[in-house]
């Protein structure tokens, strides 16, 4: 009972943390020449895990694809099974899992070390407002980067799962070529980098939250970055269904 | 270039270490279970939130395909493959990292940056074998425990899009669900995500246990911890999927 409590009380606080945050930028603004700091910390830092992940995020995709489709005798579809689950549920989604991961465990863990050594109250007293000048350019920066991420994502993941496919199962390349063509279409792309840039508002909000809100020591931060990547990584996985039936379901 | 070879040494020596005090004498079973009891207890609730919605998209996605060829029946015997197989082992072991390897990496650290596994050292305890070992167990056997849950939770998330939004027919659904499963299938998730867990104990106590620089360095750990581990068990996961359910061109 007083966990159920202490969660609604989180949620309440989380809802008046984000009201302060667009009260402080509608006033304050984002500062200057912080933003494309952030993106490119964001964005390339991230970049190599990203490759990693989402190559062997491809062959398995393959992989599986293959086995489940055997013994039906529909091998060839395997290229329409990895286009279309890479490109409209993977590739969004592991994006956000790793820019959760890497990027939002980092802010949360640097805004909470600034916490803690008190140079957040210290940016006050100086009459700079810690939400705007904080959490603006990480904000903007994450929402730049993250579609892009997920587009190159994208493209790793069926580089992989064809060279899985042709070099390790056997499978003919043009077959592999034509299915996926005829499987995607250019509107799919759209929506993915839609749903990163949603991703990327959720992640961006909730790690600066928990990097706002740290506990005292050590433990304090080690706790908000935990929480940060845990609670960020099972929202957007819980959104990704409400986003796929909104954009897939027929809805529109 | 020198330096991520240096960290694999000192990994490789760390691991070892920690494997030669597993076997050894004396285990100090009662923090192996209450380590065990936190990390299922907390991964528990990010697990089966994690999994459900994911069996979710996965009949909407896959029933848009199949209604193509008319093959709606098919849907269930797909679900419980793909969960089984690969969804909820990769999925359970995300979380499992994201949850019980980063708070193990925070609390080693917080541990050695507070020096109490100095001062363990100097009760005469092997800080390794008290501290670090436990852990590591915990993390193995609480991976494809939490694996079965997810499973469970994922043809669950599945059924629940399947028949209760998208109407189809419930008995069809349960009635196909074991229609390809093998016993491999089964072992295998088990297998995949023991080693998962085993990965994500050593990667996450080495990082806790040689955490250094106060709070950042905490931080630091945690960031660590969360991205190697995830990347050791994905690339891991395409050589053990190849081996165990034997994907190789004839």
């Amino acid at each position: 009972m007083k966990a159920v409590s202490q969660a609604l009380a989180g949620i309440g606080q989380y809802g008046f943390w984000v009201r302060d945050f667009c009260r402080a930028v509608v006033i304050h603004g984002p500062p200057k020449g912080q933003t494309l700091n952030e993106a490119f910390r964001i964005g390339i830092k991230s970049l190599p895990i990203l490759l990693i992940i989402s190559g062997f995020v491809g062959t398995n995709l393959a992989l599986q694809g293959y086995n489940a489709f055997k013994p039906l005798g529909g091998q060839r579809l395997v290229g329409m099974f990895v286009s279309l689950a890479g490109v409209r549920e993977l590739a969004p989604i592991i994006a956000a899992a790793m820019i959760a991961a890497k990027a939002g465990t980092e802010m949360a863990s640097q805004i909470g070390v600034m916490k803690i050594r008190e140079q957040v109250d210290a940016l006050e007293v100086m009459a700079v407002n810690p939400l705007a000048y904080l959490v603006a350019p990480r904000m903007i920066g994450i929402m730049l980067m993250l579609p892009a991420l997920t587009i190159i994502a994208i493209f790793v993941m069926l580089s992989a799962a064809y060279t899985v496919s042709v070099y390790q199962l056997g499978l003919a390349g043009h077959e592999f070529i034509q299915f996926a063509q005829e499987s995607i279409e250019p509107i799919d792309f759209l929506y993915g980098a839609i749903k990163a840039m949603i991703f990327g508002l959720i992640i961006c909000t909730i790690s600066c939250f928990f990097g706002f809100n740290c506990g005292k020591g050590p433990e304090g931060v080690g706790q908000a970055t935990n929480r940060a990547v845990v609670t960020s990584s099972v929202l957007c996985i819980i959104l990704n269904y409400f986003l796929s039936e909104l954009l897939y379901g027929g809805a529109l | 270039m020198l330096n991520t070879l240096a960290t694999i040494g000192q990994f490789g020596n760390f691991a070892g270490g920690v494997a030669t005090r597993m076997i050894r004498r004396p285990l100090f079973l009662r923090e192996v279970i209450a380590q065990l009891w936190t990390t299922t207890i907390r991964c528990f609730l990010p697990v089966i939130a994690v999994t459900f919605p994911f069996g979710m998209v996965f009949a909407l996605q896959g029933l848009e395909i199949f209604r193509i060829f008319g093959a709606e029946r098919m849907l269930s015997s797909l679900i419980s493959i793909a969960t089984l197989r690969e969804l909820s082992p990769v999925l359970a072991s995300v979380l499992v990292a994201a949850q019980g390897g980063s708070s193990c990496a925070a609390s080693l650290g917080a541990m050695r940056i507070k020096e109490e596994l100095d001062a363990t050292e100097v009760m005469a305890v092997d800080s390794l074998k008290y501290h670090v070992v436990p852990r590591v167990i915990a993390m193995t056997v609480a991976c494809p425990l939490l694996n079965i849950a997810g499973s469970i939770a994922g043809v669950a998330g599945g059924y629940f899009t399947a028949v209760h939004v998208k109407g189809e027919s419930g008995g069809i659904f349960l009635a196909e669900l074991w229609a390809f499963m093998g016993p491999m299938d089964i072992y295998g998730g088990l297998i995949k995500t023991t080693l998962f867990g085993l990965t994500i104990g050593l990667i996450s106590c080495y990082h806790g246990y040689r955490a250094t620089g106060g709070a950042a360095g905490v931080g630091k750990a945690v960031n660590d911890t969360v991205v190697h581990g995830v990347v050791a068990f994905i690339s891991l996961n395409y050589f053990l999927t190849s081996a165990l359910f034997g994907s190789v061109a004839p």
